[in-house]
């Protein structure tokens, strides 16, 4: 039907007679790495939530490869292959990274590979250095790290990701970055992100939201330099 | 936190040599002890080896699968009066004691089944199962009257079961375990169940209930269902609280209510708390530890027994609050800390 692995239909969601959400038709192609900005309040991480299901869509359609998951919950959207990261940490604080990494890997793959695949993810991600301590008391990048460790050791064909860079210094929101440029290689990505500097390290293709819908979709220089974005960015009534 | 501080294996890992070391001398120091005690110190020690393996299954639930059961002592309880009407019934002990284990675990199966798979919350699991050893308890107090019978057992109510048959060995049982017998008993059993929790931590099971410990919403977004798990790890500390019944009342040739009142029922918290819940070994030695203190109070006139043990208790939940063998690993790591450098950096935690 189509080539899309991520495809929104009339998608809304309403919030007592206010559409946070109002009718969003988005298609992401496989191997994408797209950002989806927007100021407070757009819409973006309502969408997120119903991409996730977190929040059930009170109207439209959710397709995974062709696949309606509208609805569906959260493990159940993990089970699909999509892998999930929130924006606050979800970790095992008194276990140790690696351990973090091992329960992850275990449920997707089965005990024999769940330790090649640890492996694999720390060199991957480069995240030796700290891989033995207990991840509460890792800094909060690194914290975050893990936590994008143990998404990707699920081996997710897509995976979305909610302000990954929140509350990170320069040099961790520029590790993050190549991070998820090192992720691309091998899955799509949908990053939720308002700090424009990632976004312009990262960022391919943008979604702008704007009071519920999308309001442009290109490049990012494009977009960044776009007057209408700025716009909505600066408050300013948009055409 | 404090193994790490040690330079102790973590529980994900499989235990190393020096473990086997210890473990191996621990039992063959316990198993050799007989020769230097009297009867009736054997008879007083290998209580506390019982009393122990009912604390592991508390701490393991409670310490690696963050459920606190108030109410193991109702398997406990349970086990006991399996075993004490069954053997005297048949005048068979190997299957009453075999089935000392199951009834338990089936019974803990069915409440646990409906306790976890109802999603009731932590605090009000802990209030159902204090709840129902406290009803079990008065249950059987009221089965004073001669109509309460199973078999040919009459279940006397509070004054208990009395005459329960002594341990036949399973391949011969014209021989029955005396004092001795079930002191080595009591000691393999305890090494057995000790070692088995041990090892199972480091199976994928193991390491998933830890998980659960931790953070169990997580846990189920990564797809495992919680519940499978706390439910047979539920069902397993039933199983053993079960066995250590059995051995109780093999060991007294008796079994009472009390076995399953709120007196015992909070010494078992005392015991795990003192001990540290965190650790297996914790559970142990404080079993080991508060009876044996509790006995010698006793013996020294002090009256107040149970006013010592609140103190004990007050003590180590405000100032040790990780329990004796934690806060005495941490205390021994980081002296090592301090003679060796960093050394633990290097370690694998």
């Amino acid at each position: 039907m189509n080539d899309a692995i991520l495809e929104t239909q009339g998608l809304r969601k309403s919030f007592g007679g206010v559409n946070a959400i109002d009718g969003v038709d988005f298609r992401l192609a496989p191997g994408e790495l797209r950002c989806l900005i927007g100021p407070n309040g757009a819409g973006k991480s309502t969408f997120f939530k119903m991409l996730t299901g977190q929040h059930a869509p009170s109207a439209g359609r959710i397709l995974f490869k062709g696949q309606d998951i509208t609805g569906r919950m959260a493990h159940e959207i993990g089970r699909l292959g999509i892998g999930i990261k929130n924006q606050v940490p979800d970790v095992f604080d008194g276990l140790s990274a690696r351990e973090n990494l091992w329960l992850a890997a275990r449920f997707a793959h089965g005990t024999a590979q769940a330790r090649r695949m640890v492996e694999e993810v720390i060199e991957r991600l480069a995240i030796g250095g700290f891989i033995d301590r207990p991840v509460g008391e890792l800094a909060h990048g690194q914290r975050q790290w893990v936590e994008i460790g143990m998404v990707v050791a699920r081996e997710p064909t897509l995976v979305l990701l909610d302000e990954p860079s929140a509350g990170m210094s320069v040099e961790e929101t520029a590790r993050t970055a190549d991070l998820i440029k090192e992720i691309n290689r091998s899955a799509t990505i949908i990053v939720v992100e308002h700090d424009m500097q990632f976004i312009r390290q990262i960022a391919q293709i943008v979604t702008v939201f704007h009071r519920g819908r999308i309001l442009v979709e290109e490049p990012v220089e494009q977009a960044l330099t776009n007057p209408r974005v700025r716009d909505v960015y600066l408050g300013r009534e948009a055409a | 936190m404090a193994g790490r501080a040690l330079g102790l294996t973590a529980a994900a890992e499989r235990p190393r040599w020096w473990w086997w070391a210890l473990v191996a001398a621990a039992t063959a120091g316990l198993l050799i002890l007989p020769s230097y005690l009297d009867l009736a110190q054997q008879f007083d020690t290998s209580v506390l080896f019982v009393l122990a393996i009912l604390a592991l299954s508390m701490g393991f639930l409670w310490g690696f699968v963050g459920i606190l059961s108030l109410g193991q002592t109702a398997f406990f309880g349970l086990g006991g009066y399996t075993y004490a009407v069954l053997a005297l019934n048949t005048g068979e002990t190997t299957s009453a004691f075999l089935l000392a284990i199951v009834l338990p675990a089936v019974f803990a199966a069915i409440i646990g089944y409906f306790m976890i798979y109802g999603r009731i919350s932590d605090i009000f699991l802990s209030v159902i199962t204090l709840v129902v050893t406290l009803i079990l308890e008065k249950g059987i107090r009221a089965t004073s009257g001669d109509q309460f019978v199973i078999g040919t057992v009459r279940l006397n109510g509070q004054n208990g079961i009395p005459g329960v048959p002594a341990l036949q060995v399973p391949w011969d049982p014209q021989t029955t375990l005396f004092i001795d017998g079930v002191f080595y008993l009591s000691v393999v059993l305890l090494v057995l169940v000790y070692v088995g929790l041990r090892l199972l931590l480091a199976t994928p099971f193991g390491r998933v209930l830890v998980g659960i410990r931790e953070n169990e919403r997580r846990i189920e977004l990564l797809g495992y269902d919680a519940r499978k798990y706390k439910l047979a790890a539920f069902t397993l500390c039933g199983a053993i609280a079960g066995l250590a019944g059995g051995l109780y009342a093999v060991w007294g040739n008796f079994i009472a209510p009390e076995a399953m009142n709120l007196n015992q029922a909070a010494q078992l918290i005392i015991w795990v708390i003192v001990g540290g819940r965190t650790t297996l070994i914790g559970p142990i030695l404080g079993t080991a530890g508060v009876q044996s203190l509790m006995a010698w109070l006793g013996t020294q006139g002090v009256g107040q027994v149970t006013l010592v043990l609140g103190a004990v208790l007050i003590v180590f939940v405000l100032i040790f609050k990780e329990g004796l063998v934690p806060t005495v690993l941490t205390a021994l790591g980081s002296v090592r800390d301090r003679l060796f450098g960093g050394r633990n950096e290097e370690r694998r935690a």
